[in-house]
């Protein structure tokens, strides 16, 4: 048996616990909320290490003692922006299917997961060369000025769904 | 070091403003005409009771005797629920009377800013804080 991908949101749209949290007076917003502030969790300490590879904060901090610390509680939103996200998505499949907005969010946040996929096996291997400077080499600025545009693109296309039918 | 700040600036505000407005969902003026009020009454054919928007389903017979089914877009089932609008209270079959505005690309939708059932309750329909005739944020 083969199912194609709207066939499946169908299927997962129309499950007992997408129908609940579709149907429910309060427990939908409050996941909203959560994702939401996951959102922010992820996106504000992306940005802390980002804007310490631009050389605008934390100058005098090594690199790697940066995202050392940061990173971690990154991971943490993650988690939580995944698990609400999907949550909300399941309640909505069948519309999400079809929406523009749901889908470009959905080839950004593929682009923001490769990001730091390169970043990590290419120019961060050579960390201890720059790690105390205050200007990175220009790969780790440019990952870093992908990452703060991408994020923002995610937001934006997350915020446009509720605009499209 | 102005010219930094500034960036930083830039950046905090961009994603403030796409993240604040979660509770609007999205603004009656985004999708509805405020100036094209319509005053639909039929026969309820269907019940979306789901977030972040309801939706339901009339059909309408015009003068000529020629029926459309209408989509109207009310407040999630939250909202709804706290002005005593249940998802029972909604019957297939029922004529409901509607009034709201139309929706801006000329679809057969409407916003559902009042909503009248059969025993007379009338029943505010808009999304809380969506800034549309008579919203009061509730």
């Amino acid at each position: 048996m083969s199912l194609s991908l709207f066939e499946f949101c169908q299927w997962l749209n129309d499950t007992g616990p997408a129908a609940a949290l579709r149907e429910s007076t309060i427990v939908f917003p409050i996941v909203e909320s959560i994702h939401t502030l996951a959102i922010t969790l992820v996106v504000g300490t992306v940005a802390m290490v980002d804007l310490r590879l631009l050389g605008i904060v934390l100058k005098k901090e090594p690199v790697s003692k940066v995202a050392g610390q940061i990173l971690p509680l990154t991971w943490v939103g993650f988690g939580v922006m995944l698990v609400s996200g999907l949550m909300l998505f399941a309640a909505e499949a069948e519309k999400c299917y079809h929406n523009p907005a749901f889908r470009l969010k959905l080839i950004l946040l593929a682009l923001v997961g490769l990001n730091p996929l390169v970043f990590h096996f290419t120019i961060f291997r050579s960390v201890d060369r720059w790690d105390e400077a205050p200007r990175t080499p220009g790969r780790a600025r440019l990952a870093a000025v992908l990452s703060l545009t991408l994020w923002s693109g995610i937001i934006v296309a997350g915020r446009a769904i509720a605009y499209f039918k | 070091m102005r010219y930094r700040l500034g960036i930083i600036a830039a950046l905090a505000a961009g994603l403030a403003t796409f993240v604040a407005p979660v509770s609007a969902h999205h603004s009656f003026a985004a999708e509805f005409d405020g100036s094209k009020a319509i005053r639909l009454v039929g026969a309820l054919t269907k019940v979306d009771w789901s977030n972040p928007h309801t939706y339901f389903y009339l059909d309408v017979k015009d003068d000529k005797g020629k029926t459309t089914n209408w989509a109207c877009e009310g407040g999630g089932p939250g909202a709804l629920s706290r002005r005593g609008l249940k998802k029972g209270d909604l019957k297939l079959g029922d004529t409901i009377v509607v009034d709201g505005y139309r929706a801006k690309d000329g679809s057969n939708l409407v916003d559902a800013r009042r909503v009248t059932l059969p025993d007379g309750r009338s029943i505010y329909g808009g999304s809380p804080g969506d800034g549309g005739p008579g919203d009061t944020g509730q």
